[in-house]
Parts: structure tokens; sequence; C-alpha cells
């Protein structure tokens, strides 16, 4: 294999020795030297096949030539650069805008767990009515009752995560962290790169032991990556924990998007966040999460725990009041995290892309036969010559892989830089989001199978049909150079239609999904979100009681307000569109709820003057105010939703409301407000008062006169005059803050816009090049024409027309696909119907303009043609 | 001009005889292609005819083979030619095929010249 190959010099030498060689012996048997090497020469039979042979010997044909066409294919490509350099750039363009998106795909929904390799087998386990935004639907004792009943899991782990500080030293830090169950490390099947997981006997889970996993991220930040930091303490909300292990690099907790800094044992949760609420079978805070046993199917795991929780109500009926049917879902798509709005949105994107994608092969496949209706004469020769018609199409193939290949590899650079790009679309937040995509080698191999995929859709149909040329015509055309080609040719035209219809289509997604995004930031979001200043913050750590907490905030809101500029200013649990509204279990006064019926309503704390702060409309009774205390009976504000729906046609006020165990009484009714989300219909929303029911964790929110943001030091000023050391985050207005609320809609619109944009520039070039192609082979035709009498106009309106022609056409079927498909957007557009006649005007009138300018040029430039000049083209 | 496929046949059914044959005729000392093609014929009682294609091509498979190996020299008429000699590894080889060939031409024989006239 590795020796020296023998030349094919030396073996046609070694032929040549052999003809003198029997010559010489022929001359001595009597033949003159002439005849004697003649006979040599027959005897011989064919030197020629033989040393055909010798080099074919060993060699594996198709891969020799294979090479000589890819050699032929680079010379080709490089002495035609602006025809190359088009067609990779319109293809990774293409490919880009895919690989992108996959790259999104992959580390988001492919990846739900980040450093845990294998989840397919793992689901979320969701009890009650399904929705975009569930509290953690399980208790601590039913989720320890269905773990120890479970055949069909190999570990069921439960988890709470929330806003944490670490307290104890002079720079608090506000963490993102988690209590989990015990067996949680082992069932992920996450092994700390130091130390060891939290303690997993679980006769102790219940009262839990003060040790803490520390997150990769902040050992190497707040500890500098020091080993020697196992077995020491950390406090975190004012309670020492013992270091007893470091995550690998990488974990984040199994909430898909948000990442977690620290893991503490569930029975840690009242010193974390205070409360009992481990010992209670109806106060619902964990998510819980199955690893399946091989061989068992979902539903059968469903099934399982639904016979399980079904005990349990019968044996606690007082605690199971709600819903209680179980479902699950695969991790890509767990309604907890950032995966359920990316599971609806990623997706689509991509489908969007692939439209691009196959928008932009037809584009290439439209330059290809352009190209070889240049290179007819070179076919033609070459089919003259014998090669056979498979061989050109492999030719022109493997000419196309290139192209595709090289276009796939300039994606694949962009893709390096564009992966990182989804975090830019996300607004900055507290939330600990993660969300983002990174080019690995999944990434890399789809890639490269899309550029594979794009050859092909692009390079197959102009292949077969330029290599379906019969040389004796195509050599006499090109000889006498008449007009002919590609006006002729079928498939050019319905190339054109076919990218006339796909960017309607693309361009109907683009104008449903900004006017979409359109309606939902002009719908009243029902409160007003200009001129407030919004600052987060955390009394827990302070260690204040729940009188001194209340009494700080009473003190903070009365000097907050004598500001100079500050017209009213509030506290509460929640700030409107930015994900952090909770839910409770309510029991409307006279209202009997249907068997099984949800009586989890949107729950947010409030402080004194909290609708007249966001200027809420008050449609009856009364705001909050200071003296809505401990000391005064408790009460409660619902909003229009809630009193249409349990108290319909009756007046609210003076109702008494059950909210989470607790009777109020109902004092007002707010107009119906968008505190969740600006796409969600207004839902049931009930208000407690922050001096009654008291939380640490609280965003004040200021409404001032001018910028909101100039307020910023006066503000902390104030507020580290009551206590120096209280953190504030996130000081920003209310209207960057809600901006989270819809992101997902301005990726969607952002993306459908700049893919019809996209798409509209490539069917303008396509239907320019094609008219203006067909319109110069025709030159010789257009001179005779008006060499006959033709008019300019004539000539005008006929190139026109043609270009009108095919507007039409794709038009049609544009409109036929996209009334077909945009249904599937159903459910992602807000305020605009999938079948938006004004969008689908205003698309197609549109296009049409565009591919009339497309057409304008060429035809004004045929109509200018100078008959005598036009013949003597030839 | 023969086509490849029909070429290729030959080859197929000559391959191991051919071999053979070269391999003995150099037992006697090294040969250049031409002499070798000469010396079967003449031996062979001009029977066989060597297709000189396949000849060559076959030199160069026992040559590829270690069976023999080949030197560019000059013959006796003082013409450059390309000689070949048998190696040890062919000489093993001559003898191993050389059984192999008696094996088969007695089993034929055998069969040939057996009681088959049950059938007659």
């Amino acid at each position: 294999m590795f020796r020296r190959r023998r030349s094919t010099d030396d073996f046609a030498a070694e032929i040549k020795s052999h003809f003198e060689l029997e010559a010489d012996e022929l001359q001595s048997e009597g033949l003159n030297p002439e005849e004697a090497y003649r006979r040599a020469r027959v005897e011989f039979g064919s030197a020629q096949a033989a040393q055909e042979r010798f080099y074919l010997r060993g060699r594996i044909v198709w891969l020799d030539n294979l090479l000589r066409d890819l050699k032929f294919a680079c010379r080709q490509l490089i002495s035609n650069p602006g025809f190359a350099s088009v067609a990779i750039v319109t293809l990774a363009l293409g490919i880009a805008a895919n690989s992108t998106i996959f790259s999104w795909i992959n580390s988001t929904l492919l990846d739900p767990i980040p450093g845990v390799a294998h989840t397919s087998d793992m689901i979320t386990i969701m009890r009650g009515e399904r929705s975009e935004h569930p509290t953690p639907p399980f208790s601590y004792l039913d989720f320890a009752d269905l773990r120890d009943g479970a055949r069909t899991f190999t570990g069921l782990i439960a988890y709470h995560d929330e806003y944490m500080t670490i307290t104890g030293s002079d720079n608090p830090e506000r963490i993102y962290g988690a209590v989990v169950s015990s067996n949680y490390f082992e069932v992920l099947g996450v092994r700390p790169i130091l130390g060891r997981s939290i303690d997993m006997t679980a006769q102790n889970e219940r009262l839990g032991t003060a040790e803490v996993v520390l997150g990769y991220d902040l050992w190497q930040k707040r500890f500098g990556a020091d080993p020697s930091i196992l077995g020491k303490a950390i406090q975190i909300n004012l309670h020492p924990y013992t270091i007893v292990g470091i995550a690998p690099q990488g974990f984040q907790g199994c909430k898909s998007g948000l990442r977690s800094d620290v893991w503490i044992p569930i029975g840690m949760d009242p010193q974390v966040w205070g409360g009992q609420r481990i010992k209670y079978r109806d106060s619902l805070w964990l998510n819980v999460l199955g690893k399946l046993k091989p061989g068992v199917d979902h539903r059968q795991a469903e099934n399982e725990l639904n016979v399980l929780m079904q005990h349990l109500v019968k044996q606690f009926p007082e605690a199971h009041q709600g819903p209680n049917m179980i479902s699950s879902d695969p991790l890509w798509r767990s309604p907890f995290g950032a995966n359920v709005y990316l599971a609806g949105t990623l997706p689509m994107l991509l489908a969007l892309a692939l439209v691009l994608l196959l928008l932009a092969c037809a584009n290439v496949a439209n330059l290809l036969l352009v190209r070889s209706v240049a290179r007819r004469r070179e076919l033609a020769i070459r089919l003259s010559m014998g090669a056979s018609r498979w061989s050109l199409v492999l030719q022109l193939m493997v000419e196309n892989l290139l192209i595709a290949l090289a276009g796939g590899g300039l994606a694949l650079l962009l893709t390096t830089w564009t992966a990182h790009g989804l975090s830019a679309f996300l607004p900055p937040t507290t939330l600990p989001l993660t969300v983002n995509g990174s080019v690995d080698r999944t990434v890399m191999a789809a890639t490269f199978v899309i550029s594979l995929l794009t050859a092909a859709v692009s390079g197959v149909l102009p292949a077969l049909r330029a290599s379906s040329l019969a040389p004796a015509s195509a050599l006499k055309d090109e000889a006498l150079n008449t007009s002919g080609g590609i006006h002729k040719s079928r498939l050019a035209g319905g190339l054109v239609v076919g990218q006339i219809a796909l960017s309607l289509l693309l361009l109907v997604c683009a104008g449903l999904f900004v006017r979409s995004l359109q309606s939902e930031q002009n719908s009243d979001p029902g409160f007003d979100p200009n001129h407030v200043f919004i600052a987060y913050f955390d009394l827990m750590p302070t260690g204040y009681s729940r009188a001194q907490g209340i009494e700080f905030d009473r003190q903070m809101l009365v000097r907050l307000k004598s500001l100079p500029g500050v017209q009213s200013v509030t506290v509460g649990d929640f700030s409107p569109l930015s994900f952090n509204m909770r839910t409770d279990f309510i029991q409307p006064e006279g209202y009997v709820p249907g068997k099984n019926e949800s009586m989890e309503v949107d729950r947010g704390v409030a402080g004194p003057e909290y609708l007249g702060t966001l200027r809420t409309a008050l449609l009856a009774g009364r705001d909050f105010t200071d003296s809505d205390d401990a000391a005064a009976q408790p009460v409660s504000i619902v909003n229009k939703a809630l009193a249409d729906r349990y108290w319909p046609g009756q007046n609210a006020i003076g109702k008494r409301l059950q909210v989470a165990g607790h009777w109020t009484k109902v004092i007002g009714v707010a107009a119906n407000a968008k505190y969740r989300r600006l796409v969600y219909d207004a839902a049931p929303l009930v208000l407690l008062p922050m001096l009654q029911s008291y939380r640490t964790d609280q965003i004040l929110s200021v409404r001032v006169a001018g910028n909101p943001l100039s307020y910023a030091s006066s503000v902390e000023r104030t507020i580290h005059g009551l206590n120096a050391d209280l953190p504030l985050y996130n000081e920003t207005t209310l209207a960057a803050n809600m901006q989270l609320g819809n992101a997902f809609e301005r990726i969607e619109a952002a993306f459908a816009g700049s893919f019809g944009l996209l798409a509209l520039i490539l069917a303008a070039i396509g239907v320019y090049g094609v008219v203006a192609y067909a319109t110069k082979q025709r030159t010789h035709e257009i001179g005779i024409r008006m060499a006959l009498g033709a008019g300019k106009r004539d000539i005008f309106r006929q190139v026109l027309g043609r270009g009108l022609r095919f507007a039409g056409f794709g038009l049609l079927l544009g409109l036929m696909i996209s009334f077909a498909l945009t249904r599937y957007l159903h459910g992602m557009l807000y305020g605009v119907g999938t079948a938006d006649w004004l969008t689908f005007v205003i698309v197609a009138i549109l296009l049409c303009v565009i591919t009339l300018i497309a057409c304008f040029v060429p035809a004004r430039r045929a109509a200018s043609v100078h008959p005598m000049q036009a013949l003597r083209t030839e | 001009m023969p086509s490849q496929d029909n070429s290729d046949d030959r080859i197929a059914l000559l391959q191991g005889t051919l071999d053979l044959l070269i391999l003995k005729t150099l037992v006697l000392g090294s040969c250049h292609g031409q002499g070798i093609a000469r010396s079967i014929q003449r031996q062979s009682e001009e029977v066989f005819f060597v297709d000189h294609g396949s000849l060559y091509l076959a030199l160069q498979r026992l040559e590829d083979k270690k069976w023999i190996s080949a030197k560019w020299g000059v013959s006796e008429n003082n013409r450059k030619a390309r000689f070949y000699s048998l190696t040890a590894k062919g000489r093993q080889q001559l003898v191993e095929k050389t059984t192999e060939w008696e094996r088969l031409t007695r089993a034929m024989r055998l069969i040939l010249d057996g009681p088959s006239s049950e059938e007659v």
C-alpha cells in the first residue's frame, strides 16, 4: 500500500520494449523490419487496453471519478467567481437561518437539563389543569407517598426553587436556589465534582440537614474555585449551612432555562423561606420529575400515579378539593421553566427558516439553470464524446455539492456567532435565565446534513435538465446562436412561480406576526406602565420580624411619598408582565364549585394605593390603604373577571372570599388588567393587602413625574436611611421590566419579519434573473420582430406581460398555500386572525409591485433594442 | 479491440494457470516479458496463445505479491528490457501451485478415465 506505485509511463516503456524485442526476433526469422514491427504490434493486441487496465488496477474507480469530478468542479467554480459567490452566499443565508435556530433548539428543547445527558426517559408531572404558568402542583406529603408507592419509576424527585440571599458577610448576594428531595442528585445521575451530594438517608428528609451543594459558577465566582471550601459554613437567608459538595460545571438544576446556584435538602424549607408548608398536605409548592424504569411507557406511569393519587384523595378528601388528575410531559415541553414558551416558538421559526431555505434553493436552481444554458456547448461536446448522461449529472451534482458545502461552511461560521444571539432578544431581567444556543457536534452534523439536502434540492432538477440536451441540436444551436434556451424552459418558469409563492407564504407569516405584535402592544394592559420606577428588595435577610417588616414598609412608603416629584408609591409581591404572579385557591361566598373544578386563581399581594399607583381603574369600592393592617378586618380586592365568574349579576363589594384558607371581605372591584401576559385573556385575580398578608420579597413601584430612572438615587438614599444594608435589585422602569412579558412574541415577529424581507429580496432577484436572461436570449428574436414592424411598446408589453404571468401564477399558488398553512399559527397570534385578509392583500400587492419592478428593467432594455444591433449580435 | 468485460473474463479464467506458467518459466533464470511469452508458447508447442496484455498485468500482479522481482536491464541484442526473476517466496509458491495443479489434473483424469460408461 505504501510502496511507491509503478508509473504508467514505466509500464508503457515495458510494452514498447516488448515490441522491439519481438520485432527483432521476427526479423531474425526473416521478416523485413517494417513488417516485423507491425506483426509484433498486431500480436500484442491492444496496448492501449493493457495500459488502461494497468492504470485501473487496484484503483477504486468511482472514487477516482469523483476526485476527477471534484477537481473539475473546483476549476469551474473558480473560473466563475461571480456565479459561485452569489450561489454560495444565497445558500449560506438559508442554511444559517436553519442552523442558528437549530442550535437554539438543540441547547434548549433537546437539552432540557444541562449536565444530564439522557433525559428522554424523564417526565415532569403535572396535577390539575394544564397551563402555561402552573404553580408547583404537589405537597410534600403527597409527593413522599407517591414516591413510596410508585413502581414504574426509577425515581421521583421534587424541588422548589426561588430567590435566596447569601447573608453573613459584607456583601450579601441574591441568588436563585432550590430545596430538593434527598434522592435528587442520585436520580438525575449528577455527581458532585468535589465532596458529595446531599445526605440521602430518607429518615431525616423531612427534618432536613443544614447542608448545601454549591453550583459550579457560584463556587468559581464567589469562592474563587477554592477546594478547601468543603466543610465550611455558608449563611443563606440568615441560617448557616455546611458546604458538602460542588455540582459539576453546566449543571443548573432541572427547571429549563433557569439557573439555580445552590441545592439545599428539602427539609430545610422552613429555615430557608419560613413557614411550615412541608407539614401540610394541602400546601402545593413542589415540582415533581420522574425517571421511568426501562421499558415503561409514560402512560403506564401516569395511570399508576393517578391510581395512587385517587387513594390519597379518598384518604384525605379535605386536602384534595381541586382537580387531582395527573398528567405528564416530556422535558422538552415541560410546563415548568422556559421550554414551555420555547417549545411553541422555536419549531415554528425552524419551519419558517426551512421555507426560506427552500426559496434560496429555488434561487440557486435558477442560477444553475441559467448557467447550464451558458454551458450547453461544453455539455454537448462531452455527451458527443461518449460521456453518459449519468456521468454528466454526476459532474453537475458534484459542482452543486461543492457550492452547498461551501454555503454550509459559511453558514456554520455565521452560526458560531448567531447561536449566542437568542439571549440578546431577552430583555434584562432578574430571572437567572440561561436560554441560549451554542455550536456543538450535533449542530455541525445537522448543518452538514442540511447542506447535503440543499445540494440535492437545488441541484437535481437543473442537472437532469442540463444533461437532457440532444448534442447535435445543442451544438447547432450554439453554432447558429439563434434564440433558444431558457425562455423555453418550463422548469425556469416553474421555479419563478414557486419562488413567488414561497415568498408570499413567508411574507404573510411575517405580516401576521408583526400585526399580532402590534395589536398586542396597542392593546390596553389595564394599567399605565409609563413614569413608574421599580426596584426589588427582600427583607428576609434583614432578620426583621413580621411586625418590624410591616413597620419598615409603612415608614418607607411615607418617606418615599414625600420626595419631590413622587406622585404615589406602593409595594407588591409581583410586578406586571414579569413572570412573578402567583396563584392561590379560593372559595367565594355562595359559590358551589363543580366536581373537581379548579378554584385556583391569580393572586397578588399589594401594598396601599396599589391600583392607584399602577393606574388600574377601580370599578367599585376602594383601593387598599395603610389601615388595612393586621389589626383590621382581612380584606381583598378582586378583578372584574373574578366577580363576573363567581358572582354574576351581583354586587361583589362586601362578599366574603376565602383565599388560601383565610376568609376576607371584598372591598373593591378592579378593572381587568393584564398583569401576567398581554396575550392572555383576563383571568380571575384576587389582591391581598401587604400589611395583612406580609411577604418579605417585595417589589417597589413609584409613580413619578418625568424620567423614572432619575429618581433611582433619591429612592436608594431614602431606603438606606431606614436600613443601610438593604440591597436593592433590578432598579429599572416598569415599562422596561415588562419587556420580558412579550419577548417571545417579539422574537417571532423579528424572525418572521426578517425572513419575509429576505424572501422578498430572493424572489425579486429570482424574477429579475429569469426575465432578464430570457430577454437577453431573445435579443435576436426581438430584433426580427422590430424589423418586421413591432413597436417598442409591443416589446415592452410582451416582456412585462411575461413577468406578470409569473407573478399571477405565483400569487395564486402562494395564496392557496398560505391559506392552507397559516391556520397552524392559531394560538400564536393575538388580535389578528390566521386568515387576516388585510395582511394577505397587502402582501399580495407588495409582491406584485416588486415583481413588476423586477420585470420593468429587462423590459425597458428589450424595448430599447436597436433592430440592426440585435441582428448583428449573432 | 476486445471489450473490457471480455478481457476481464479471460483473466479470471487464465489467472491461476498463467501465474503458474510464469513462475515455472522463471525457474530457469531471469527473463523479460517478451521472452516469457515466447517461452510459454514454444514449450506448450504453440497450444497456448498468450494474450500479451494479460501477461504483463499478471507479471505486475506477481510483482505486487512479491513472488517475482523486476529490474530494468539490457537484453542479449542490446535492447532495454525489464527482467523478472523469482524470489524465495515465488519459489515456494511454485512448489505449492505445482502440487495443487497436479492434484487437480489427477482428479480430472480420474473422473474422465473412470467407469463412466454406464450412461453411454
